[in-house]
């Protein structure tokens, strides 16, 4: 499965990579993640809780920070295993300037899912991944908002 | 008396199930404390497991034992599988996982409830392998190997030529060759798998009730697996099973699975299958690829055929397979007088789920590729397919007819049944009915296929697979032995117990019916037991419900068993009355002499010497009345040197011809007549008969137009649950009318044959034909299933421009 979309998101290039790259920022914008730990250098443990059709359930999942090229670029990699299977999606992210306070985020994904969510999710992935990844933006641009009327 | 052979008296069976009292095996507490099993299975197609920890899980509340491969190997062998190079099947992975759905633990806990948490809680460590589903890249040197023992994904592989199929296609005017797909598909019947097995450690004593029903082979796989004589595995089945139609064969891992967790865990252990895992991993038929060359004249005169049919048996070769190649061998030619045949057979493994019996088995993969080209040949030829399919028929007065790899067919009349078919479908008025409906932009079509129905399975047919210098290491297999007991107790009550292991066929009401008939007795008053147990019944190797078995072979055992006790009764009578045996017959409860009717004796007081007065029976007979019989059929031989092979022992016929509309812009199929006619020689039960057929329609229906398990590149399963893997429902079905014709069969005492897979084999044919034909001005080649209405449109679109020839 992959897909590609783009979203305007307030604040210069710099402001936006800084908050995507923030795991607190992760955290709060990744539905369903909760205790996001750090465990290396751009490497983080946490649990995810996501439920696709009938399958609900936890994974244990690392997020991956790669491929960075500060303040324009990054790979996002998502690897979750749990009951209802494993998922792996990588996205990504490419920042570009829309005027002076304004940023253009496009992003490509994948992902590929394996197990009983595969079996008995299909038709409902591409749906699920869309929702993850529009609410991941939403949450990211309100969080966005919110810091740059706080300052 | 109308409750007799031939007559369609109720099914004494419908009376329980329909009022909640069917015996089903999850219903069942055969032993006390019984716990639950729950099984973790491997989401990756293949890999190898690198770590399995156990630890959480079994501190959890009401958790007994974790089983792991580690078990499996220390209690059992690999199952026995009837090729030259078998591969290591366990009933849960070793080391490595090979499909999506592989047992890789087993939690045995208080409930099932607390054995699924259990199960969340192990942490497996795999290590990904790269996965290979696809039929022809499995096959290729790069490709992904499996199983590293054999070095190739290659499971069987033979080569076969009968007659003279190079000089056939040395004179043929031309050769006519395709390729056709068929895909995976399982059936789904309303119960899935159960399993209540328990372990007497003192005797080492394996007793496992499930709805396992057979074949009986199947047992000699399971105790060589558990390592102990066959005696000490004792399988039972309650006499309900919720349908199985093949699938339930592939359950015999999980009766060994569960066998050694009740070893193991110290209590009976059960385990019931849910919908996701019967999906996932049960078992199902093969997809196969088959390419088929045929030498034709231009006449139409089919000279001979090559065929080359590869099937996928999934991650493992296991038994019975790869009799889903070898089952249809004897009748590969169809109902067609072509003399020239060679063919190559190959198993190849994947990482898909394992396969096994499935209605119809291996004639659905047969019939498409061989009706398909029929009806090709026909439009390369500019002739019509009803009439090349009959100049080829194999002429009445050929029977019995052997054809080139060694089928005898028994009886039939091919010409006849086919033509009440185009009849009832009234064909030519449609042909014309169809070219004023293209004028119009209405899209008809008209399909036949005309198949022969093997019946009746000989023990033998598998062992084809191995060469002839192979197969001379071992016993030679053949026959297709069944067992049945009749008797009488002490108040004249009568007993028949079968081993024919029905799951919903109503075996119980044609054996009374025949029991009846032999003995002069009303069939209500005759108690048929079902239940199936390996310590007490009277069965062997080929016993159980499959190869639609019963109506030749189960119901001539039973028959046989009743005359028996027939002659004794009279051998009784003859003693009392001194009347010859040759002279006397049973009616209304007595014994008669049939030239002085006054000379009788009543059946209560022939029972009752039996068992309460045997110093009155003749010199040398043995007390009471209770007569097993076992029965084959000499035709079932085992395969002789050059090949040759007789697999089943007899042979049904079936016509069908389908109508269809097709709508181009959706590519959906609207099937408006199915017509369908039968020669299963005597019919026992035509009630029981229209409901098998129209049962095996329904699932020939959903293989040509809905059921697939489809996976994905990484062997993924796509279709596990009923929202992706469609079944035909009730309005589904279309209109169907049976019409049957009824040539005896010279070999079986009833003159019955087997029916009810002879439509689930021909339909993704004939459907496929009806299509095509409808199709006809796009020109389009249909050589996949399903039909569903994304692959029609797209074959519609891949035809830019559509010319309606004003010939039509």
């Amino acid at each position: 499965m992959e897909g590609k979309g783009e979203i305007k998101l307030p604040g210069n290039k710099e402001e936006v990579f800084n908050q995507l790259m923030d795991p607190d920022v992760l955290e709060k914008c990744i539905m369903g993640c909760k205790n996001l730990e750090k465990i290396e250098e751009n490497k983080y443990k946490a649990d995810l809780s996501v439920g696709i059709a009938a399958v609900k359930g936890k994974y244990d999942a690392t997020i991956t920070l790669d491929n960075v090229e500060e303040p324009n670029f990054y790979t996002l990699i998502v690897h979750g295993e749990g009951n209802p299977g494993i998922v792996d999606a990588e996205g990504n992210i490419h920042l570009d300037s829309d005027g002076a306070n304004e940023t253009l985020l496009h992003y490509t994904y994948t992902a590929d899912i394996k197990g009983k969510v595969a079996s008995i999710g299909q038709r409902m992935l591409g749906g699920v991944a869309k929702l993850i990844i529009n609410d991941f933006f939403k949450k990211a641009k309100k969080e966005l908002q919110r810091q740059q009327s706080a300052s | 008396m109308t409750d007799k052979i031939g007559h369609s008296i109720r099914r004494v069976e419908d009376a329980r199930l329909m009022s909640g009292e069917g015996s089903y095996v999850d219903d069942l507490e055969p032993f006390a404390n019984v716990h639950h099993a729950a099984i973790l299975r491997s989401p990756y197609a293949h890999a190898n497991i690198k770590k399995i920890n156990a630890e959480q899980a079994l501190t959890m509340e009401g958790v007994v034992e974790v089983l792991t491969g580690e078990d499996i190997l220390e209690h059992t062998k690999p199952f026995p599988v009837g090729v030259s190079e078998p591969i290591n099947y366990y009933s849960m992975a070793v080391d490595k996982v090979r499909f999506v759905g592989e047992p890789v633990a087993v939690v045995v806990a208080k409930d099932r409830y607390l054995a699924e948490d259990a199960v969340d809680a192990i942490k497996v460590e795999y290590e990904p392998l790269d996965a290979v589903v696809d039929i022809e890249e499995a096959m290729q040197h790069d490709a992904p190997v499996l199983h590293e023992n054999i070095g190739t994904n290659i499971a069987n592989q033979r080569f076969y030529d009968y007659g003279n199929s190079d000089k056939a296609f040395e004179e043929a005017d031309m050769v006519i060759s395709h390729k056709f797909n068929f895909p995976k598909y399982s059936a789904t019947p309303v119960e899935n798998y159960g399993v209540i097995a328990d372990y007497t450690s003192s005797e080492n004593q394996y007793t496992v009730w499930s709805n396992f029903h057979g074949p009986f082979t199947l047992h000699t796989v399971m105790s060589a697996a558990l390592n102990v004589p066959s005696n000490q595995l004792r399988l039972m089945v309650p006499k309900d099973i919720g349908g199985s139609y093949g699938i339930k064969s592939g359950m015999f891992p999980y009766i060994v699975l569960m066998g050694v967790a009740a070893r193991k865990a110290g209590v009976p252990v059960k385990w019931t299958e849910d919908r996701q895992e019967n999906l996932l991993a049960s078992s199902s038929g093969t997809d196969r690829v088959t390419w088929i060359d045929a030498a034709v004249n231009k006449d139409g005169t089919i000279l001979g055929m090559k065929m080359k049919m590869v099937d996928n048996v999934g991650g493992y070769i296991r038994a019975p397979e790869p009799a889903s190649l070898y089952r249809t061998h004897s009748n590969t030619l169809g109902a067609y007088k072509i003399k020239n045949l060679q063919m190559e057979t190959v198993a190849v493994m994947t990482n898909k789920s394992p396969t096994g019996l499935i209605r119809g088995y291996g004639g659905q993969q047969l019939y498409f590729p061989l009706e398909r080209m029929m009806q090709h040949i026909a439009k390369k030829l500019d002739m019509d397919a009803a009439e090349l399919v009959e100049k080829n028929l194999i002429p009445s007065d050929a029977f019995p007819y052997e054809t080139p790899s060694g089928g005898i067919y028994d009886s039939g009349n091919y010409q006849k049944a086919l033509k009440t078919a185009l009849d009832t479908a009234q064909y030519n008025e449609f042909r014309q009915k169809q070219k004023e409906a293209w004028k119009k932009g209405k899209y008809l079509g008209i399909g036949l296929a005309a198949i022969v129905e093997p019946s009746g399975s000989n023990m033998g047919y598998v062992t084809v697979a191995l060469t002839p210098e192979e197969r001379e290491q071992s016993l030679p297999k053949s026959g297709c032995a069944e067992g049945a007991t009749v008797s009488i107790d002490p108040r004249g009550s009568v007993t028949v117990r079968i081993s024919t292991v029905p799951s919903g066929q109503g075996h119980e009401t044609v054996a009374a019916q025949i029991v009846s008939e032999v003995l002069n007795v009303e069939a209500d008053k005759v108690k048929v037991i079902a239940e199936m147990d390996t310590a007490t019944n009277p069965w062997s190797v080929a016993s159980g419900s499959y190869s639609s078995r019963f109506a030749p072979i189960g119901s001539s055992a039973i028959y046989q068993a009743a005359q028996k006790v027939r002659n004794k009764l009279l051998r009784i009578a003859e003693h009392q009355l001194g009347e010859p045996f040759q002279h006397l017959t049973i009616k209304n409860g007595r014994a008669v002499a049939e030239e002085d009717e006054t000379k009788q004796i009543s059946l209560k007081r022939l029972i009752g010497t039996a068992h309460w007065n045997p110093v009155d029976l003749p010199e040398g007979m043995e007390p009471g009345l209770h007569e097993s019989a076992f029965y084959t059929i000499s035709a079932a031989k085992a395969p002789a040197k050059d090949d040759t092979v007789n697999g089943s022992v007899t042979y049904g016929f079936v016509a069908d011809v389908v109508t269809v509309e097709v709508d181009p812009d959706t590519g959906e199929v609207e099937i408006l007549d199915y017509v369908t006619v039968h020669d299963a020689g005597k019919l026992l039960n035509p009630t029981i008969a229209n409901g098998q057929i129209l049962g095996g329609l329904a699932h020939g229906l959903g293989g040509a137009m809905y059921e697939e398990l489809a996976y994905d590149d990484n062997g993924q399963l796509l279709s596990g649950s009923f929202m992706d893997y469609l079944c035909p429902t009730a309005t589904e079905v279309p209109n169907i009318t049976i019409e049957h014709q009824e040539t005896p069969s010279p070999l079986t005492p009833l003159g019955a044959k087997g029916l009810g897979e002879g439509n689930t084999m021909s339909a993704p044919a004939v459907i496929a034909n009806a299509v095509t034909d409808a199709l006809t001005p796009f020109d389009i080649m249909i050589d996949d299933l399903p039909l569903s209405p994304d692959r029609i449109w797209r074959k519609i679109q891949e035809k830019k421009r559509v010319v309606v020839k004003e010939e039509f």
